[in-house]
């Protein structure tokens, strides 16, 4: 079954690489079948390996997640080095080569789609399988699906990479990807949510944990919201070109519900679903409470879907869409907060642990930072605030306080926590490493966010200042030469980020190999699985 | 009451579908009427599609992510109409698959570019921004020059766009290649044919200053000095910028 | 689409408010009707059992 999927690939690849001759769908083509071939091989020389031990199926199936960690800690490294490099960019503009692929223009994707769907996407995806399995005590219902799921979404990032730099892209923000990447993504995806249904299908437990809303929720809406906002025409098979379906006011709003929501359903709900797990393991004590997880969890899910359009003030957009958007931006900081404050009051008890133990220290700057920065959303969403903040870069740090402060603390205090879990080890390699990746990256994070805060006012207020004749103060050439000190004082703030993400994975590696942290015994107790299950299981692989 | 959302939470299925209903309702609620009416996009009868260059250099706008760094969208504010001009209005970008409003101002913004410099200043900037705005951060596109424009599959970009409501003739598709070269080339046989299906007031001469060779950067610079020049519409919005911070749109 | 434009927005605008108001009060006595404390309790501190055996 692998051999056949892996060899649909190859010839899939062949054959776009054939009829998209001349064209970057072409190269996309042969990379997908060189993929599709390089897998085939490792299945075939899998065969000679020994047969693996038929109690496995009585234990939880984590291969898949280890493998993600490791992509997303691969993606976090090259996007945040992509990322301080367009920062650099903008105080060096000459440092293109004179060449199309390194410009700002290209590599801003790149940037924003490593670290969105690579690093995020991958994490959350593996501590979604890890966090499954023991929530509901089960296997995952088979093993070729996690793997279909983490190298098919793993070979979309490489495309939508690779694409960028030869100039694919759609232009829709955050969604940048042409049509075949899309259409890729999306049988993937479907294969993500029936595993995650036939997982939860097979649960022990009575209840659904918490953390699994959130993961579903993350699935689901992202499917949504993937399907509609890409709806395209493709020029043709053998153009990677295609028009959207949408076009102006439509297409904005359309862009933008979609903009807004994958950071409220990938960046804040399936984060979340990881903070509910994984901090009341590492701090050993329950969710302070439950019921407001639960309030929390409906309202971000009702209310998020309303709030796009604030991203679309003062423009062609009718304003009645406008007001609505404002509106329900500030009152999503009520479920937001509640999240943020039921995390902290999980740790309220506990502060000489989140004193002495930097990983969980990770998670509680994560909670602290996502309600931060979501109460400076439900700001910047005001209409006269927006008049000043949009098209600034107080937008970018915004943005940036979100995706360093929240998204990236969250997943490392996660990823530190989950790592000696899954290889078996006592602990980390390196607390101080630890430490240091901490300092660094809370360091970077706020000499990022300060520099933003700055740039983006001074812009905001140059732009609309006016001098004692009523004629505009500053031509906008003078706004752009005001942004140097910040610009440098940004970039540098990424370099401390990026250093921390390579320590971060170091440590990882060498808490892999090493052998005197190993652990006697298995540190999961085997779930319990019925016989009449393990058959199925066997037949079905 | 209680027992319902218990059952909820213990069926996946229905959780599942519990949670697409919850987020699907704002999306309805405020996209569904965008759509329903012609009334949100004005009425305009002058507007005019892109031509074939026009939209072969809109489509190298998209390639080099110039979106990223500049906006087209001119808001209802005093400063934005006072620096940029007229205000943005929707029926502007009916014919933008995809919208290029953008999101950010790292360079200004684009929507009233269109004739505001010459031909000749937007190659000298492109190639090299610092030749002409020495403190400019934007990269050097050195290469659009050098590069000839892929310009004969445009036919059935056209088409494609035609198929998601673009009014373009069939005449304008079929004639898509030789007008993308008779746009750049005012002395060739094929520009007359621009005149007729575009209007007589399209831009046609070499953009990148050599009527000879159609490069990358004749698209580019035609797409640029298009740039709020489809329809007429902005230039008789009032004057009197003070009623402009007023929206005007909705209620 | 039979419905006209006007009968949306005005649709839009109101029942918006109300679905909101009703979906916050059944959310809220849901999570915090009495009955239900104990099953939230349980699920809250079920995952660190294992760790703890």
């Amino acid at each position: 079954m692998a051999m056949f999927l892996a060899l649909c690939l190859g010839f899939g690849g062949f054959f776009l690489g054939v009829i998209g001759q001349g064209d970057p769908i072409g190269v996309h083509g042969y990379l997908i079948a060189f993929v599709g071939y390089l897998l085939l091989f490792l299945i075939v020389h899998s065969f000679y390996s020994p047969n693996p031990s038929p109690k496995r199926v009585t234990r939880y199936f984590d291969d898949p997640t280890k493998a993600g960690i490791i992509l997303a800690m691969l993606w976090v490294i090259i996007a945040t080095f992509v990322g301080d490099w367009i920062a650099w960019l903008l105080v060096f503009p000459e440092a293109t080569f004179d060449a199309g692929w390194s410009s700002f223009g290209r590599l801003r994707p790149v940037h924003t789609s490593g670290v969105i769907f690579g690093f995020g996407g991958n994490a959350l995806i593996a501590t979604s399988f890890h966090v499954l399995q023991r929530t509901s005590r089960a296997r995952l219902p088979d093993q070729l699906t996690p793997w279909v799921i983490i190298i098919g979404y793993n070979l979309f990032c490489l495309i939508a990479a690779t694409g960028y730099l030869m100039g694919v892209t759609s232009s829709k923000e955050y969604a940048e990807p042409e049509w075949y990447a899309d259409i890729f993504l999306t049988v993937v995806w479907v294969l993500y949510l029936l595993l995650y249904l036939r997982t939860l299908k097979r649960r022990k437990e009575p209840h659904i944990y918490v953390a699994n809303w959130y993961f579903m929720a993350f699935i689901i809406v992202m499917a949504i919201l993937h399907v509609f906002n890409g709806l395209a025409v493709p020029v043709s098979l053998g153009h990677a070109k295609s028009y959207s379906l949408f076009s102006g006011v439509q297409d904005a709003m359309v862009q933008w519900w979609y903009g807004h929501n994958a950071v409220a359903f990938f960046l804040t709900a399936g984060f979340l679903g990881m903070l509910y797990y994984y901090l009341p393991m590492r701090a050993q004590r329950p969710i302070f409470s439950y019921r407001l997880s639960i309030i929390s969890f409906w309202g971000i899910t009702f209310l998020y879907m309303w709030v796009g359009s604030h991203h679309l003030h003062y423009t062609a957009l009718p304003q009645w869409v406008q007001t609505l958007g404002m509106s329900f931006s500030i009152i999503l900081l009520v479920p937001s907060w509640a999240s943020a404050g039921n995390a902290l009051l999980t740790l309220n008890g506990a502060w000489d642990k989140v004193r002495d133990d930097p990983t969980l220290r990770f998670m509680m700057v994560a909670a602290i930072f996502y309600g931060l920065s979501t109460f400076e959303g439900s700001f910047l969403a005001i209409r006269p605030v927006n008049a000043l903040s949009h098209y600034t870069d107080w937008t970018v740090g915004h943005v940036h306080s979100g995706a360093l402060g929240w998204v990236a603390m969250i997943t490392f205090g996660s990823i530190y926590t989950l790592v000696p879990w899954l290889w078996g080890k006592k602990e980390m390699y390196s607390k101080k490493l630890i430490e240091v990746h901490f300092w660094l990256a809370l360091a970077g994070t706020i000499i990022y966010v300060f520099a933003m805060w700055n740039s983006g006012i001074i812009q905001g207020l140059m732009w609309r200042a006016y001098n004692g004749e009523g004629t505009l103060a500053y031509s906008f050439i003078e706004s752009v030469e005001a942004m140097k000190p910040y610009y440098v004082a940004r970039a540098f703030g990424g370099f401390c980020f990026f250093l921390g993400t390579v320590i971060g994975l170091y440590n990882i590696v060498k808490t892999i190999k090493s052998t005197d942290l190993e652990l006697a015994a298995p540190p999961d107790k085997e779930p319990i699985v019925h016989s009449s299950d393990a058959l199925t299981l066997q037949t079905a692989e | 009451m209680f027992k319902t959302h218990e059952k909820l939470e213990r069926s996946t299925i229905g959780f599942a579908v519990a949670i697409m209903i919850a987020a699907s309702i704002g999306g309805i609620i405020e996209i569904i009427p965008l759509f329903t009416i012609d009334e949100t996009v004005e009425d305009v009868p002058d507007m005019r599609q892109y031509t074939p260059l026009e939209l072969a250099g809109r489509n190298i706008y998209i390639r080099e992510g110039c979106y990223a760094c500049h906006s087209q969208m001119v808001r209802t504010l005093q400063d934005e109409v006072e620096r940029y001009g007229p205000y943005s209005l929707a029926v502007e970008s009916k014919y933008d698959h995809p919208m290029l409003w953008g999101s950010k101002r790292t360079g200004p913004d684009l929507a009233r570019v269109g004739n505001k410099y010459s031909d000749q200043w937007h190659v000298t900037h492109l190639n090299n921004p610092r030749d002409v705005v020495p403190q400019s951060v934007m990269p050097s596109y050195g290469w659009l020059l050098r590069t000839e424009l892929k310009y004969d599959d445009l036919d059935r970009h056209l088409a494609a766009l035609k198929k998601v409501g673009v009014p373009y003739t069939d005449d304008m598709i079929d004639n898509a290649v030789a007008d993308a070269y008779g746009q750049s080339d005012p002395e060739s046989d094929q520009a007359s044919g621009v005149f007729e299906r575009y209007g007589d007031d399209t831009n046609v001469r070499a953009f990148d200053g050599d009527r000879r060779k159609l490069t990358e950067m004749d698209a580019l610079v035609a797409y640029l000095q298009i740039m709020g020049g489809l329809t007429d519409i902005s230039q008789v919005q009032t004057d009197d910028v003070n009623t402009v911070t007023k929206n005007i749109s909705g209620e | 689409m039979t419905f006209d434009h006007e009968t949306l927005v005005a649709f839009s605008k109101s029942y918006g408010l109300f679905y909101m108001m009703g979906f916050f009060a059944i959310v809220v006595i849901y999570a915090y009707w009495p009955s239900n404390k104990d099953k939230f309790d349980k699920a809250a501190s079920r995952i660190l059992e294992d760790e703890q055996e």
